[in-house]
């Protein structure tokens, strides 16, 4: 996942690396304290904030709280700036670019710098200078490679970008990155440097054991929230659209994306999507409860959809689950199930024992048919 | 009936954790299924119905000659499992655990294609030839016999689409689960070659989704081969957002690339046909033909 910006310095701050001093507001009264002249940066994980008019400099405290105030009433690429980082400026006579990405083909580190650096190197790679080295993922392989490409920058630009990537390397395997990339490295007129801005994709997979991420993650469930809910209770719950009309119940991180694109494709917009895991229940409802309480806040929702493949699990034991769940959760729309898998029969036969509570199909299709005609009679 | 060039039903198959909750279920539904299970390993725990259970890979492959490991192991494990399957001289390696990290799993890529062996995982069901042998826990409602070969990052999806498959009185000739991570032992492309020389599979199913550029590879591996198979293809993904990860961390996007429009594009161009319901494309599977609702 990647990071905001502000998280990736402050860790890189933390590892002994050069970054400029700031302040996190996700209120205006939070950057109050923030001195001035400032640069005010909307926190989303995407690219592009600055065209989308998210990064501002401010030079009187008025500037700073009205940027402020107007960057966190942004939403940039479908995200809600829910706060700003508020950094010093940094007067630099140079910008340099540097990257190091794993590379899923190869299975190597690819390596990327260039003596131009801040703007988007992707749509700039006609006119940059790019160079560019595949390494194995160890911290001296590198190393030499950089050493490599940095002999071939300008020579002012050796020592300071040298001196950089040797902490970044070190910081790539501390934080176990996937991809670190900083543009701009801003270089300065006593032949230092500092970090500019720092994209870092970090490996939700190593949480397990990376502490110092998994922390800030933690500590910042209102940032994070998607994430922060993984780590806390080990499933997906994403909320897409907040007058979606159908909430989702369902198991699986593939088919439940599936799911959410049949639906729009239909023209139906669901309210979230899950990976509820129904592996992970041991007899316990309280994440049915817990999900189907978060769709009972969708104001929009007129329908639940459960869509349970129960491949290696018992679909009866599930579905005994799901009746529990609804039994104690105010819910006020009516419930389709689509079920198949292990167990079909005896999980057919609870839901007719407790007289009918939820609509049932088996078929996929047919489940979504029978859940846009409870939207469309209700127009 | 031809043996399928990616695996041998009759191989023997060791299973590493066989004395956990899950791996002594998973181990017996594959007996049951016909897998040619010789061996278990664990630290502790006795043997598993008919199958001894071994304290080290090695000694299990010394004793057994296994050459096939599913590793029902945690995420931390996989590493170090798969390091000690290369080291009892194991051909073929499965692992099934989600979450493993990627700097692992960069090593693991690295130390099997160094060996020369063949790595399935993370995070996959595992891989079947319907009828003869599963090596993971491939679901029953969704195995058939059949002349289809199955390609897949997602498990569930795959479910699906292999269920709804054998609704339409269609099986499977091989089905791989190549697993939902980034960064995995073999891709779309590198599995592709076993189902292009396969005789048993007539056409090839790709159940794909956005992130990475797999599916791009394969468009490229397709035309480079000159597959005359024709292949079907769905992509799963395509109303999510940029930066916003459901489920999969392989499955994300950032900025142009991992797109299902990228992933179409470079497909199509091979000859495959792309969709983005399953019923379209089970409908087109079904037609043997071009279909009018590709996208």
């Amino acid at each position: 996942m990647m990071l905001l910006e502000h998280d990736a310095k402050e860790l890189l701050r933390a590892l002994g690396l050069n970054v400029p001093r700031a302040t996190l507001a996700l209120t205006v009264a939070d950057a109050a304290s923030a001195a001035i002249p400032v640069v005010v940066k909307a926190q989303v994980p995407v690219g592009g904030r600055g065209k989308a008019g998210g990064i501002r400099m401010a030079r009187t405290a008025a500037e700073r709280d009205a940027a402020t105030i107007d960057i966190l009433g942004m939403t940039i690429k479908g995200h809600e700036v829910r706060s700003v980082r508020l950094e010093q400026p940094v007067d630099f006579i140079a910008e340099a670019y540097l990257s190091f990405t794993v590379d899923a083909a190869t299975a190597k580190v690819r390596i990327l710098i260039s003596p131009e650096g801040g703007m988007d190197i992707e749509d700039d790679a006609a006119r940059v200078q790019l160079l560019s080295a595949t390494s194995d993922l160890y911290p001296g392989e590198m190393q030499r490679h950089l050493d490599i490409l940095c002999a071939a920058l300008p020579a002012a630009l050796q020592g300071p970008v040298g001196n950089a990537g040797r902490g970044l390397i070190q910081a790539f395997f501390d934080l176990e990155a996937v991809m670190l990339e900083i543009n701009p490295l801003f270089i300065t007129a006593d032949g230092d440097w500092m970090i500019g801005d720092a994209k870092l994709v970090a490996d939700d997979n190593a949480f397990e054991r990376n502490v110092a991420v998994r922390s800030r993650i933690e500590q910042q469930p209102a940032l994070y929230p998607e994430a922060a809910l993984k780590l806390e209770q080990g499933f997906d719950f994403v909320r897409l659209n907040p007058n979606g009309r159908v909430g989702l119940v369902t198991t699986g991180a593939g088919l439940s994306m599936q799911l959410v694109d049949e639906l729009t494709a239909r023209g139906v917009s669901p309210f979230n999507f899950c990976d509820i895991r129904t592996g992970m229940f041991r007899g316990d409802p309280a994440r049915l409860i817990q999900v189907l309480n978060w769709i009972a806040q969708g104001a929009a929702v007129e329908v639940v959809m459960v869509n349970f493949f129960a491949g290696a699990t018992d679909l009866a034991e599930t579905t005994g689950l799901l009746l529990t769940a609804l039994d104690s959760v105010a819910l006020k729309v009516p419930v389709v199930a689509r079920l198949i898998g292990n167990n079909l029969d005896a999980a057919l036969k609870i839901i007719a024992d407790a007289g009918d509570p939820i609509a049932v199909e088996t078929d996929l299709d047919q489940a979504i048919a029978r859940t846009i005609a409870i939207i469309e009679g209700k127009r | 009936m031809a043996t399928s060039p990616f695996f041998d039903p009759a191989t023997p198959v060791l299973i590493q954790g066989i004395n956990g909750r899950v791996g002594s279920n998973h181990a017996r539904n594959m007996r049951a299924y016909g897998t040619n299970v010789v061996a278990g390993v664990s630290s502790r725990g006795d043997d598993v119905e008919t199958v001894p259970v071994f304290r080290s890979t090695r000694e299990a492959v010394a004793m057994t000659g296994a050459r096939a490991a599913v590793a029902i192991v945690p995420a931390l494990a996989v590493l170090p499992t798969v390091l000690q399957s290369l080291d009892a001289g194991i051909e073929l390696i499965i692992t099934l655990a989600e979450g493993v990290p990627v700097h692992d799993a960069v090593r693991a890529r690295n130390a099997v294609k160094a060996a020369g062996a063949r790595w399935i995982g993370a995070s996959t069901p595992g891989l079947a030839i319907p009828g003869k042998a599963k090596l993971g826990f491939l679901p029953s409602a969704s195995l058939a016999p059949g002349d289809i070969g199955v390609m897949a990052k997602s498990g569930t999806l795959s479910y699906e689409v292999c269920h709804r498959l054998v609704q339409a009185s269609l099986g499977q000739s091989l089905w791989v689960g190549v697993g939902g991570d980034a960064v995995k032992g073999m891709r779309f492309s590198e599995v592709l070659p076993y189902f292009d020389e396969d005789p048993e599979t007539r056409a090839i199913v790709v159940v794909g989704e956005i992130g990475g550029n797999e599916e791009e590879e394969l468009g490229e591996a397709l035309r480079a081969r000159g597959t005359t198979k024709p292949v079907y293809a769905l992509i799963a993904g395509a109303s999510a957002r940029e930066g916003v990860t459901m489920g999969h961390a392989g499955a994300l996007i950032h900025g142009d690339v991992g797109t299902v429009a990228s992933k179409a594009a470079a497909l199509k161009a091979a000859g495959a046909q792309v969709f983005t319901r399953i019923a379209d494309l089970i409908a087109a599977v079904q037609d043997g033909s071009t279909s009018a609702r590709t996208i």
